[in-house]
């Protein structure tokens, strides 16, 4: 079942340079999939990333989440579809600096209203999966970027979402951090059955998903799905990406021609 | 382009971003211009601002300066900091520290050459308008425009220098830092607030304690208890910014039922940021407010005591003196020469006061005779007193009293002489100045006062009585030069311990002229100041915001992401703005109300007026600017972190 479905999206940035960042988008998400999305610089990856957050309004085409149309929303439902069924990591974590890392897990949960038995709850069940404990009453200046992003991710899990969106969860960490990070998502996403959509320019980061979709040029380029092993995904990802870098893709190569 | 371009491009077309502090320093440089235009005027020597030395001008005018400085310093600091991205950018393309230290200067070279010369060109434009403002409240004859190097050259040299110097320091001591630091930019260490607990309960104890001694402050120990009263409050503003504040923040994050809840947790923890990053600012903003609102309070105050005062001081001169008092003849002679060869119109009344012992209260009472009031109130044109024998009126001695003692009867006897009287009138207006008469003073008719023979049972040791001439002037205000030489003994007497000449004189017309002066100067220097103080207050939160603006943006970049609706928004942009706005001033206006308690006290001593109404008023008045102020602000930001 398509938990989330994206039909026909296009975005146009109207200015001085009309730029079209989506052109006919479509692509639907599965109840507990980890999907990858992955493209060169200005493919749309992160327009995309924000029309599903529903911080930004698709010029045509229907985004459908959970069978809600987020279009139909005024602002201030918007802003509680956003507090309940979204949870976000980014890139450079954006925790807040004034908040305990307890303090920036439960945040979406104090926003939302919810009594503290309930916080600490499940605060103390996500720092024991996450290995947060020893940390929580430290400011996020005090911790390492693993230690950061593994914060971040608390915060996107603790009020339970539909989807989990992801803007290079691992962009600004080193090797041994990534990989601890990825495995927590796709651990998480196994155990949890989480829904898990990541944007990401590394092809590392894309193996541990279950399916990649490329777009080029806010196009539908090709999708890929994951199998036995990693180490092949991770090479015919590669393949697509050399594919997606060549600048006569989709133009019959010279060789071929008599 | 050459440097000098590139620093004058960076100005012009960075506007925006330097025109708060170009505004700032406009206008303190306006206010400074026009107050030395005021103070070199050529005829302050000839001491149109009455007997009030020009010492007074000038301690508020180095007060200007010194404030001024310190606001240039901070702003450019504020300044340097919201920069330093722009400054990474230098640094990193290759600029050395030297020229960085350069390019600072030739800005704030530009900057200030721009608004001293703008704020001078205002200044002098708008001094005509000020002198003739100065001259209607200083009721002064003419007070001509005039032109001369002298204050061009101070404003100049004072602002120049102070563009120079602080802008050279602001570079040097600004802690070495590497470039990455400087492309963090708004890096403020989000470590643990440190306070001590000791630290904070001994702030509020040093608040409450000046509090209660500005509640006991009376005559005596105004000097003791004044500088004591400084001293306990300044630490105590220090301390409670620093560390109570942090502390009873502490307290609330302990508790999660409490800290836990909605967008209070953000706010709660956003305060102990700010709180700890600025407490020095706020300690400042708060003590410069205490000092703009008792300017104006004094000015509220000095305002209704001289509107009052005609009321109060019906009398142009009054002469007291003991029964056996061997300079009557002589002084009342010479006042009376003195008063014609002025050509002042007057009527005189004499009056011969006995003491008595009621056997009401057993306290001396003050008895005056029908036929003398009569003959004061004739010339004062107020309805004469009618008085049988056994028939008693009270005289009131203040506004108030006349109601209170309008409900008393009291029956009396004159134990001395055993006259019985009883007294159930007042005199429904104010005869004499509270100053002069006892608060047990009656008249009683001619008949009974013939009876009196025996005097008051404390003679000889208690004067039995006075005498007292009093003088009604209609030109009551031109009496300043009439009987200087009686005046200077008594006020030299008065510096004494003791009071021991047997004669007292006032004249109104000349302690007017004192409070005047000293009202006028109060509203020079006040106006002035308060004005710039407050502006300052103001622009110190507005450059903090301005540069944390990038921090808050990309906070609330987060937030919204997360699900802020709009509403929450608007209330964590009022709890992070209200605390920043109003708590400094609400300290500070509790500060200057204890003041001002304390005032009342030593007024209550001195002259029976009240201040209650104009303060309210200005108070009132400075509480809608800040209000309103925080709506402009809040309005800004809110669209600045909305997108």
């Amino acid at each position: 079942m398509p938990i989330l479905r994206i039909q026909d999206v296009t975005k146009v940035y109207e200015g001085k340079v009309t730029h079209r960042a989506l052109n006919q988008l479509s692509l639907e998400v599965m109840q507990g999939e980890f999907l990858a999305v992955m493209g060169p610089s200005g493919s749309g990856k992160t327009t995309l990333l924000n029309l599903i957050s529903t911080i930004d309004k698709p010029t045509s085409g229907e985004i459908i989440l959970n069978d809600v149309k987020p279009s139909k929303l005024n602002k201030q439902e918007l802003a509680l579809f956003r507090r309940r069924e979204l949870g976000f990591v980014f890139q450079d974590f954006n925790l807040l600096p004034m908040l305990t890392v307890e303090e920036n897990i439960i945040l979406p949960l104090t926003l939302d209203g919810k009594p503290v038995s309930l916080m600490e709850e499940r605060v103390a069940k996500l720092a024991k999966i996450l290995d947060l404990t020893s940390f929580l009453h430290k400011k996020p200046s005090e911790i390492s970027g693993g230690q950061a992003q593994r914060t971040a991710i608390a915060r996107a899990l603790i009020h339970e979402p539909t989807v989990i969106l992801a803007d290079e969860p691992t962009g600004n960490l080193d090797s041994n951090n990534s990989r601890e990070v990825l495995e927590l998502l796709s651990s998480i996403n196994k155990e949890r059955n989480a829904t898990i959509v990541m944007v990401t320019h590394d092809p590392i980061a894309a193996s541990f998903c279950d399916r990649v979709l490329f777009i080029k040029d806010g196009e539908f380029f090709n999708e890929i799905y994951r199998d036995e092993r990693r180490q092949t995904f991770f090479q015919r990802i590669l393949n697509v990406l050399s594919l997606l870098g060549g600048g006569n893709v989709g133009d019959l190569s010279s060789i071929r021609l008599p | 382009m050459t440097f000098h371009q590139f620093a004058y491009r960076n100005v012009i077309r960075n506007a925006r971003i330097y025109a708060a502090f170009f505004l700032a320093s406009l206008f303190s440089v306006f206010v400074f211009f026009i107050y030395s235009m005021l103070m070199f005027h050529p005829s302050i020597e000839d001491g149109f601002l009455g007997n009030v030395s020009i010492v007074g001008m000038i301690v508020a005018e180095i007060t200007l300066v010194l404030f001024s400085w310190f606001f240039i310093f901070y702003s450019m600091k504020a300044f340097l900091e919201a920069r330093s991205k722009e400054f990474a950018i230098l640094l990193h393309l290759g600029m050395e520290k030297k020229q960085l230290s350069k390019l600072i200067f030739l800005e704030t070279f530009l900057i200030g050459t721009v608004s001293i010369v703008v704020g001078i060109l205002f200044g002098f434009a708008f001094s005509r308008f000020f002198f003739m403002i100065v001259r209607e409240i200083l009721m002064l004859e003419e007070l001509p425009f005039y032109f001369s190097w002298e204050p061009f050259l101070l404003t100049i040299t004072v602002y120049l220098s102070a563009f120079i110097l602080i802008s050279i320091l602001s570079v040097y001591f600004t802690p070495e830092r590497n470039l990455l630091d400087y492309f963090k930019g708004y890096s403020k260490l989000y470590s643990q607030e440190f306070y001590s607990f000791q630290k904070a309960i001994i702030g509020v104890i040093f608040i409450l304690t000046g509090y209660v001694l500005a509640i006991l402050t009376s005559r005596v120990t105004l000097y003791s208890f004044g500088i004591l009263i400084v001293i306990l409050i300044t630490m105590g503003t220090y301390l409670f910014f620093s560390h109570t504040t942090l502390f009873l923040l502490d307290r609330v994050r302990s508790r999660k039922s409490i800290y836990w809840k909605r967008n209070r947790m953000l706010s709660v923890a956003e305060q102990s940021l700010i709180m700890k990053s600025n407490s020095k600012m706020f300690f400042v903003v708060t003590i410069v407010s205490t000092l703009a609102f008792l300017c104006v309070g004094l000015l509220a105050a000095l305002s209704s005591y001289t509107s009052q005062y005609d009321k109060m001081n019906p009398l142009g001169l009054i002469y007291k003196g003991h029964t056996d008092n061997p300079y009557e003849n002589l002084h009342i002679n010479a006042l009376i020469r003195e008063l014609e060869e002025q050509g002042l119109s007057y009527h005189m009344a004499r009056f011969e006061v006995k003491k008595q012992t009621s056997s009401f209260t057993q306290y001396e009472v003050e008895v005056f005779r029908e036929s003398d009031i009569n003959n004061l109130l004739f010339s004062y044109g107020y309805p004469l007193v009618r008085l049988d024998s056994g028939e008693s009126m009270f005289i009131p001695y203040s506004e108030e009293s006349i109601n209170e003692l309008s409900q008393r009867t009291v029956e009396t006897v004159l134990i001395e002489n055993n006259v019985e009287v009883i007294i159930d009138k007042v005199y429904p207006k104010l005869i004499f100045p509270s100053s002069i008469i006892s608060l047990n003073s009656i008249i009683i008719s001619d008949e009974d006062f013939m009876l009196l023979k025996n005097p008051y049972f404390g003679y000889p040791e208690v004067e039995p009585g006075y005498h007292l001439f009093t003088f009604d002037i209609p030109q009551w205000f031109e009496t300043t030069d009439v009987g200087l030489g009686i005046y200077y003994r008594v006020s030299k007497e008065y510096l004494k311990e003791e009071y021991n000449l047997p004669f007292y004189f006032e004249n109104a017309g000349l302690s007017y002229s004192f409070i005047l002066s000293t009202y006028s100067l109060f509203t020079l220097v006040g106006i002035l100041v308060a004005a710039v103080f407050l502006l300052a207050a103001g622009s110190f939160i507005y450059f903090r915001l301005h540069t944390s603006l990038e921090f808050e943006k990309k906070k609330f970049d987060v937030l919204k992401r997360m699900g802020l609706t709009d509403l929450e928004l608007k209330k964590i942009v009022n709890a992070h703005l209200m605390p920043q706005f109003f708590l400094p001033w609400g300290v500070a206006l509790l500060h200057s109300l204890f003041a001002f308690v304390a005032l009342q006290n030593l007024l209550k001593h001195i002259a029976n007026i009240s201040i209650v109404k104009e303060l309210i008023l200005a108070f009132g008045f400075l509480v809608i600017i800040q209000i309103i102020y925080f709506y402009l602000i809040r309005w800004r930001y809110i669209t600045h972190v909305r997108d």
